[in-house]
């Protein structure tokens, strides 16, 4: 089924996330590849998703898991040639899947050859394409994202005699926004992937583009010009793509980059997905509905980004002192756990690989105003391994089989770009797609049903939504609407089972179809709607007149 | 089982959705809209800064207030729509009800308790609406002891001024540190807590349809402690506000006080005769507790009550006391005010006799009861006398030389108890 | 003519055997029926001793004031004199029967006369014990009140309704006995009325501030000036 043209079609899509390099090696060399995720786009299509997020795979020295980019237009050899993700393109269209690719634009490796020019002396005609300064007191007050291996945002380069400006790993310097040549080849870099098909960017960490002296240096109004350039840009050449922002802020900072619809399509809600993991632990509603009542409103052709899990750490930057402290307490009993404001676990593991749980968590992430991501490997509950370094722990191979390697590479285990899972719970033989295929009740088979039925109708994607405030504060409930269509959403957050009253007294007279089953509830009356329900459990209702 | 049928309806459903709790406080309240706002405000800020992430929630037991006071209990909520400036973490339900009958400290525990026996709360604690000098630490120094030390009745200390509680100093206090082996300076309390084990336990003894269950409960519920040997702890809390007119009915009081005392000691005999080891109730961050401002005081008034009394009421006394006593009694009564000294051993031997009196039912046990309270008010007018000048310590001292009276006349008391003279 | 005389004496003696021999069955009858009746009357009184015994109706009595009267007249317990009551009345009752068996004319009516009186007597008897308990136990509540309230003269309110208590229950003793029940309710309605008018002579003229204080502290919508109640700061608790 060919890719639908739609211009919101991104407000429908149900975004798969995968780096290709842990995803299925072709070629027995360790490392999956474009020809092994072709292989496997049978595998996404009928799991429903529609739509591939893939993580960087330029070239790099692979020192930040392939976001410290060599080259832009090219491919890592690791993981194929340029016409291996050209023939996986095309494919993957076939088969109605849209594709989004990530696009460094603030920093790029230090092996860069145009950090390599411009750091080789200050006359360079590239010197300028990064930000240099003879000291290391420009910018103070900016804060440092990667605590625990960065002391400072400067580093010294014993090459040119001068400071360069990093906001993430030193061997990662950022580009010079300022100097137009830099927005130029950054934008013929876009074109060149824009051409071959790509359906969409994201933007690696946006809010720190431009630099100014006496500021935080994020969210700077000259950021905001350069996303308004390459979006208008984009709307004029390629109608159609959409450009999604990476930047781990408040919800209110974020509403800038919509701006008026001019900017970012999507962008990430980095506050709301620790707060979910809170609510449920809490078993209280509260985090949750707290940070969406703080949520703007945004341009009607623009849509937030949901999702549990990542590549990276569980961010708790965008919480408070004491909300940061319970998380660690409740969440990252080990201090191995935590790493730069944040916790280094996949989903499965996180919520002690409880079954009820996981799907409740699914089930909030495919219900909330917003487009979901799911995060590769979490669709069948995949460990993970803290011992690895950095963030690596949750990039382990995906489980296909119980087999050699789990399916994934016919490589000898020792020379896999990264150890698989053993353990008896999460291992690859436990832990498996072959495995799960077999069963209608594998949490695969739940996660097939569950999107094929968030996209049995645009709601989800598109539709608004009311809170309702049932006194009972373990329960979130809420009403999606779009036009005719009415989807009620209730989520049990505890432990024990629940009930709830809920006031429906604005759809009186209509009755309950719950969606999974498709059965029928009562009427809906003068009284108070009485719901009981398990331990975890959630409900969604379309309401219904007959 | 608790009797769930104190609880209405909608209580019940609104206890559904606060769901299980491990902290739960209580505030019982009638027309106390003056003070309770200020009170609850304080409660919820103790309970955000001390035990962000336990499960909380406020009980509010009405006995049918019509100035307000549950709308001001109500508003202490924090949930989405309400609180969300304040650093809270969760949910905290803050709500009330109304018992049936009239108000009564005992009725609204009763209530507390079912309520917290249902939500299965791990800790409790109980909050008078009148303590206007309670601060957030006051929620700490109650609910830890129970909730991280496994202790199963905090009582509160406070720094009382030298003429407060004079029941409590010359006759609760005493008796229950003489007759029971506990020294609890506030047995009667006001703000304490409580551990879901002794909470279920006293909620199912068989008193709530008697006069303990409706007046002075606190105290049967730390005389229960004391005989079910539970681990007892006093908290430090500070200065205990004074009130602008503070409650005179001293029958009632005494009712609720020595009526109660000597009821114990008639249902629990052998809590109290046989030999036991003092029950220990350390005392924590404990300080001086006494404050010496001047106070209004009427003794000639006692003086004339206590001579009134003995004259009016001899053939009462000539049931209850004994000879010597009574006699003693007599002769004090004709001393003019400024000699007149009701000494600690004598006072001590009158109430050992009075709660014989009791057990045996000489007279009506209410009329037992009531004919104390001319005796002691002139107790009263020795404890003025003898501290009007005194010091802190020196008032300490004093109120522990009454309780060693105390201790020194459990013989007589064990004498007499049965009859024997 | 002797022969004639000692045939007159013997025929009437022969006369007044056979009667006797008629009569003697009855007395034999009679004495059985006394002799069982006692026995059951010693039973009946030893249940009855237990029963009070478990009631401690001694205790009980105490506090009517009636265990003092009799430890002072020397004589027993209320309760030893209560079984032995039970014991007379239930063999006086065997004993009745017993006549009633001889056939004396007439004396069955009083033997039912006396059989309807019992019960009265057993009520009135009740009306007036617990009629004590309740005189001796207002009377004392009213004395401690009084006290306790700092109002004057006590002892004489606690002796104006310990008496018209006494009054009512002796009253309505005699009433249940059918003893001049008229004469005595009338007396006692008279006296009553005359206790009451005079009480509210008394209160009206001499107690208006009183009732005043009172009423604006009970029904009064601001708490009224409490002056000698609050003379001092004191909290007892």
């Amino acid at each position: 089924m060919p890719v639908q043209q739609d211009a919101l079609w991104y407000k429908d899509a149900v975004i798969y996330q995968v780096h290709v390099r842990s995803f299925l090696d072709s070629s027995g060399d360790g490392n999956g590849d474009f020809r092994g995720l072709a292989q496997k786009l049978d595998y996404l299509q009928d799991l429903g998703i529609n739509t591939l997020w893939l993580m960087p795979f330029f070239p790099s020295p692979l020192r930040d898991d392939g976001y410290d980019i060599s080259d832009y237009r090219t491919v890592n050899p690791l993981y194929g040639t340029l016409d291996d993700f050209k023939n996986f393109l095309e494919v993957a269209h076939k088969r109605g899947i849209r594709v989004i690719i990530e696009m460094v634009l603030n920093h790029t490796s230090d092996q860069h050859p145009w950090f390599q020019e411009s750091r080789s002396s200050r006359s360079n005609p590239r010197r300028d394409w990064y930000v240099w300064s003879d000291t290391d007191t420009k910018y103070k007050g900016t804060r440092i994202i990667f605590l625990d291996t960065e002391l400072s945002n400067w580093a010294w380069d014993p090459v040119s005699k001068q400071y360069y400006w990093h906001r993430f790993f030193s061997h990662q310097p950022d580009l010079n926004w300022d100097n137009p040549a830099v927005r130029e080849e950054m934008w013929d870099v876009m074109r060149f992937w824009l051409d071959m098909g790509v359906d969409a960017f994201r933007l690696d960490a946006v809010p720190y583009l431009v630099e100014r002296e006496g500021t935080n240096c994020e969210n700077l109004p000259e950021t905001h010009g350069v996303i308004k350039d390459l979006r208008t840009r984009l709307d004029r050449e390629y109608p159609g793509r959409m450009l999604l922002a990476e930047a781990n802020q408040w919800p209110s900072d974020l509403r800038a980059y919509f701006s008026t619809g001019d900017e970012f399509h999507m962008a990430f809600h980095f506050p709301l997905m620790p707060r979910m993991f809170m609510g449920v632990k809490l078993e209280d509603r509260k985090p949750i509905t707290e940070i969406l009542k703080q949520t703007p409103e945004i341009p009607e052709s623009c849509q937030w980004c949901l999702f549990l899990r990542n590549h990276d750490e569980l961010t708790l930057e965008m919480v408070t002192d004491l909300e940061r402290d319970y998380m660690y307490d409740e969440y990252a009993k080990e201090k191995a756990m935590r790493l730069n404001l944040g916790i280094r676990r996949r989903l499965a593991p996180l919520l002690d690989n409880d079954r009820r749980r996981i799907e409740l968590m699914n089930g909030m992430l495919m219900s909330m105003p917003g487009t979901p991501i799911v995060y590769y490997g979490d669709e069948i509950g995949m460990g993970d391994n803290i011992n690895l370094g950095d963030r690596n722990g949750v990039r382990t191979p995906m489980q296909w089989d119980g087999g050699w390697n789990g399916g994934f590479s016919t490589a000898d285990p020792e020379t896999l770009y990264s150890p698989l899972m053993l353990n008896p719970v999460y291992g690859f033989q436990a832990v498996n797609v072959q495995s799960q295929k077999r069963f209608d009740h594998s949490l695969l088979a739940w996660m097939k049903r569950l999107i094929k039925i968030r996209k049995s109708t645009a709601v989800f994607g598109r539709g608004s939504i009311q809170f309702l405030y049932p006194a009972n504060h373990r329960v979130l409930a809420y009403v999606r609407k779009l036009g005719n269509e009415t989807i009620l959403v209730v989520n049990n957050l505890s432990s024990s089972a629940q009930a709830v009253e809920l006031d429906l007294k604005p759809y009186k007279g209509n009755i309950l179809v719950e969606m999974f089953g498709r059965n029928v509830f009562p009427r809906i009356g003068d009284l108070p709607y009485l719901l009981t329900m398990g331990q975890y459990q959630f409900y969604w209702f379309k309401i219904r007149r007959v | 089982m608790p009797d769930e049928s104190i609880l209405s309806d909608e209580f019940i459903r609104e206890l559904i959705n606060v769901g299980e709790v491990d902290i739960l406080v209580g505030v019982p309240t009638h027309n106390d809209a003056r003070t309770v706002g200020q009170v609850v405000q304080g409660v919820r800020a103790g309970l955000l800064k001390y035990f962000p992430r336990a499960r909380s929630v406020i009980i509010n037991a009405d006995g049918g207030s019509r100035d307000g006071t549950r709308d001001l209990v109500c508003a202490a909520s924090i949930n989405d729509t309400v609180g969300s400036n304040l650093p809270a973490l969760r949910t905290l339900h803050s709500i009330s009800t109304q018992y049936e009958g009239p108000p009564a400290s005992g009725t609204a525990l009763h209530t507390i308790l079912a309520a917290a026996d249902l939500l299965q709360a791990k800790a409790c604690a109980v909050i008078s609406p009148e303590s206007t000098s309670l601060e957030p630490e006051w929620v700490e120094r109650l609910l830890r002891p129970v909730i991280r030390e496994g202790v199963d009745l905090v009582l509160p200390v406070y720094r009382r001024h030298k003429f407060d509680g004079m029941l409590i100093r010359n006759l609760v206090y005493p008796v229950t540190r003489a007759v029971y082996g506990c020294t609890v300076q506030e047995p009667y309390p006001s703000d304490y807590a409580f551990s879901s084990n002794l909470g279920s336990n006293f909620l199912n003894q068989d008193l709530w349809t008697q006069e303990q269950g409706r007046h002075g409960t606190e105290l049967w519920l730390t005389l229960a402690a004391i005989i079910g040997r539970y681990r007892i702890y006093q908290s430090f809390l500070g200065t205990r506000g004074r009130l602008e007119s503070p409650p005179s009915d001293l029958v009632k009081a005494m009712r609720e006080t020595a009526g109660l005392l000597f009821c114990s000691m008639d249902c629990y005999p052998a809590a109290w005769k046989d030999l036991r080891e003092p029950l220990p109730a350390p005392c924590g961050g404990c300080q001086p507790a006494v404050s010496l401002e001047p106070m209004r005081v009427n003794r000639k008034r006692l003086h004339q009550m206590f001579t009134f009394g003995i004259s009016q009421l001899e053939p009462v006394f000539s049931s209850i006391l004994s000879t010597p006593t009574h006699e003693e009694l007599k002769r004090l009564a004709t001393l003019p005010e400024n000699e007149f000294e009701l000494p600690e051993p004598l006072w001590a031997r009158t109430v050992y006799e009075f709660a014989a009196a009791y057990h045996r039912a000489v007279i009506g046990r209410d009329h037992v009861v009531q004919a104390l309270v001319p005796l002691f008010r002139g107790r009263a007018l020795t404890f003025l006398t003898e501290n009007r000048e005194a010091k802190e310590s020196e008032i300490e001292s004093n109120i522990d030389k009454v309780c060693q009276a105390f201790e020194a006349e459990k013989p007589y008391l064990l004498q007499v108890w049965d009859g024997g003279k | 003519m002797w022969s004639n005389f000692v045939g007159e004496m013997t025929r009437a003696a022969d006369e007044i055997l056979k009667g006797f021999a008629r009569f003697l069955p009855r007395i034999l009858e009679m004495l059985v029926i006394v002799l069982v009746g006692w026995v059951i009357a010693i039973l009946l009184r030893a249940i009855a001793r237990s029963i009070l015994k478990i009631a401690r109706f001694d205790k009980l009595s105490e506090h009517t004031g009636a265990t003092q009267l009799l430890r002072g007249a020397a004589l027993p317990s209320l309760t030893e004199l209560t079984s032995r009551f039970v014991f007379w009345i239930a063999w006086l009752g065997f004993i009745l029967l017993g006549i009633s068996v001889l056939g004396v004319a007439g004396f069955d009516e009083h033997v039912a006369t006396f059989i309807e009186f019992l019960p009265r007597l057993v009520v009135s008897l009740f009306i007036l014990f617990f009629g004590l308990l309740a005189a001796s136990f207002f009377s004392r509540a009213v004395l401690l009140g009084a006290v306790n309230a700092n109002l004057s003269s006590p002892r004489i309110i606690s002796w104006a309704v310990r008496t018209m208590i006494i009054l009512f229950v002796v009253s309505m003793a005699f009433e249940e006995l059918s003893i001049s029940s008229r004469t005595v309710v009338v007396a006692f309605g008279m006296t009553f009325g005359a206790l009451m008018f005079g009480l509210a002579l008394a209160f009206g003229l001499g107690g208006k501030d009183l009732a005043r204080r009172y009423l604006e502290k009970r029904f009064g919508s601001e708490p009224a000036e409490e002056q000698h109640d609050h003379e001092d700061e004191l909290s007892p608790l």
